[in-house]
């Protein structure tokens, strides 16, 4: 066995492998396929101030090789997520390092999540803010193609809580490594990237859009090559740690975006296919580094850059 | 449960409906009337999410899981494809189970389409038994008649284009169905959703107990993804209902449950 464990600054991780805001609920629905301390973090559904609806249905969509979602961020709202049974205080008992994912109409929205979870924060890893929701009409991806409101609201965030950040970039944007730069530069301990890609998709039998939001966001393998690019474009232009994601199916996928520079990865869209797929990519990636001959997991992070050159492109 | 599960049989039942059975023995010592499972359609390379499929029966002895479909999709079309000996990942049973009626009480089954497929393994577990009511666009999508008149119930049919049965919706067959006494009554609903709140309105009106079965486009199966959801009641709501994930506090709803607004 490899040694797996990864260092995110200020935070530790037993192994690279975390699993995608949205795509794991609350971690008590995976509980009964494995324990869910086993990945390296879990990443809960985004939190608001406020219990939250979401959007109509129908909410998601089947697409070549991925699928397309417009959930609009259904929530229970900070008080239940710190108070209700079914959310942080079952997930304490589970001893996971738990990432909670926070969102607001506004910059003070997200503050008072922040502060809410800071004095509260027994058994919170981190926070992952999330400036790149494609879904809700006010704030997400609204605060994250713009590089000086995106670094309002870190900064802000920043001041309101202790705990670790994670800024959550959106791919819509022309050059992500000036994202993933006003984040460090406004405080952020890390960057996670990519979100989900704005896009639609119409049944042409009935002329109407196949998710009730009309767009949505495009998940799954067809997007990875996108993703893979941005995380290493990301990796090049920040010192802070980039957690990558975007269409990892399986360790060999993990491993791409590990060699392009994340140093920690997660699993999303994969997880509805196959609930083990977290557990998978794990073993995945340690087969990868035995089979290569690496005694651990770090000796790959950002690999690709060295072993190619500065520019990555000297032995294509 | 998520298990590999082989293919004893695949046929075609009547024009684009098929009915596939699995070998597998825990899921069908499990399964209770109105849960579905969660399939993993092999061959689909480029297709990656599961496909729901109601149980429609599953025999704990024998050890067999039956499913019936419609072919209406990519899904669909790659699971007609596939042979006996051919494997499947299937994950469950999922969600919530009808109630069984309680002795003495006349089960009324009212589906919708193949919503006949989802309440068979009821008729089946029914300790007395009652009525179906049986509603489709047309002759060529009325399903299973024989088998639930095997199991002694009493097939009443209305299609839409009048070509079997009433002319019309199934739900204005459901006051003839009911006893004047809607108390010894138990009505169970699978079908389209306008049709499902139609028959659960008329139900509670009638005064009578019903159970619906409602979804939505599926993604986890497993209550994670918030996809699936449908409108309950819901008091603590400044809007009087929430959204409730259809495959885990569902599909199954008491029609009291239902918001209708």
């Amino acid at each position: 066995m490899a040694d797996l464990r990864v260092d995110l600054g200020k935070i530790q991780l037993k192994n690279p492998v975390m699993t995608a805001s949205g795509t794991f609920g609350y971690g008590a629905e995976y509980e009964e396929f494995f324990p869910v301390d086993k990945l390296g973090a879990l990443v809960v559904k985004g939190i608001a101030p406020w219990p939250s609806h979401g959007n109509p249905t129908p909410r998601v969509a089947e697409v070549t090789s991925g699928m397309l979602n417009a959930i609009g961020l259904q929530g229970p709202g900070v008080d239940r997520f710190l108070h209700d049974e079914h959310y942080l205080p079952r997930l304490r008992r589970t001893g996971a390092t738990t990432i909670v994912n926070i969102w607001g109409k506004k910059i003070e929205d997200y503050c008072e999540v922040a502060s809410r979870l800071d004095a509260e924060s027994d058994g919170i890893a981190a926070l992952e803010i999330n400036v790149s929701c494609p879904n809700v009409k006010e704030g997400g991806i609204a605060f994250g193609t713009d590089p000086v409101m995106m670094g309002k609201v870190v900064s802000a965030v920043r001041r309101a809580t202790n705990l670790p950040l994670i800024t959550k970039l959106s791919p819509n944007v022309t050059k992500i490594a000036d994202f993933a730069k006003a984040a460090e530069d406004a405080g952020s301990d890390m960057v996670s990237l990519i979100n989900t890609i704005p896009a639609m998709a119409i049944d042409i039998e009935s002329i109407r859009p196949k998710i009730a939001n009309v767009t949505g966001g495009f998940s799954g393998p067809a997007i990875k090559p996108i993703a893979v690019r941005m995380v290493y474009e990301a990796a090049h232009a920040v010192r802070i740690p980039v957690i990558g994601m975007g269409g990892i199916m399986t360790g060999e996928d993990a491993v791409e975006f590990l060699l392009a520079g994340a140093k920690a990865v997660a699993v999303g869209t994969a997880i509805f296919a196959d609930p083990m797929a977290p557990l998978k990519v794990i073993d995945g990636i340690n087969a990868y580094l035995e089979r290569k001959g690496f005694h651990s997991v770090s000796e790959i992070i950002g690999l690709f850059g060295k072993e190619q050159g500065a520019n990555g492109l000297r032995s294509r | 449960m998520d298990l590999e599960c082989t293919i004893l049989k695949n046929d075609c039942l009547k024009g684009l409906y098929r009915r596939i059975v699995f070998d597998a023995p825990a899921i069908a010592r499990e399964a209770r009337p109105g849960q579905f499972v969660h399939v993993r359609i092999t061959p689909m390379r480029d297709r990656i999410l599961r496909r729901p499929f109601s149980i429609s029966d599953a025999d704990a002895e024998a050890g067999t899981l039956t499913l019936v479909y419609k072919i209406v999709g990519h899904g669909t079309e790659a699971l007609a494809q596939m042979r006996p000996g051919e494997r499947c990942t299937i994950l469950g049973p999922l969600g919530k189970p009808y109630t069984l009626p309680p002795a003495g009480v006349r089960p009324v089954l009212v589906a919708g389409g193949y919503g006949s497929a989802a309440t068979y393994l009821l008729a089946k577990r029914c300790p007395e038994k009652g009525a179906l009511l049986l509603g489709a666009r047309s002759d060529g999508d009325l399903i299973l008649v024989e088998e639930y008149e095997k199991l002694g119930f009493e097939v009443r049919i209305a299609t839409n284009d009048g070509s079997v049965g009433h002319r019309g919706f199934v739900t204005e067959l459901l006051e003839g169905a009911l006893t004047p006494e809607c108390k010894d009554c138990f009505v169970y609903g699978c079908g389209p959703e306008p049709m499902l709140l139609a028959l659960g309105k008329r139900s509670l009106e009638l005064g009578a107990e019903a159970e619906l079965s409602l979804d939505q486009h599926m993604c986890c199966g497993v209550g994670a993804c918030f996809a699936c959801v449908v409108k309950v009641c819901d008091d603590v709501s400044p809007d009087g209902w929430r959204y409730s994930r259809s495959c885990k506090e569902g599909p199954v709803y008491n029609a009291k449950e239902v918001y209708y607004g």
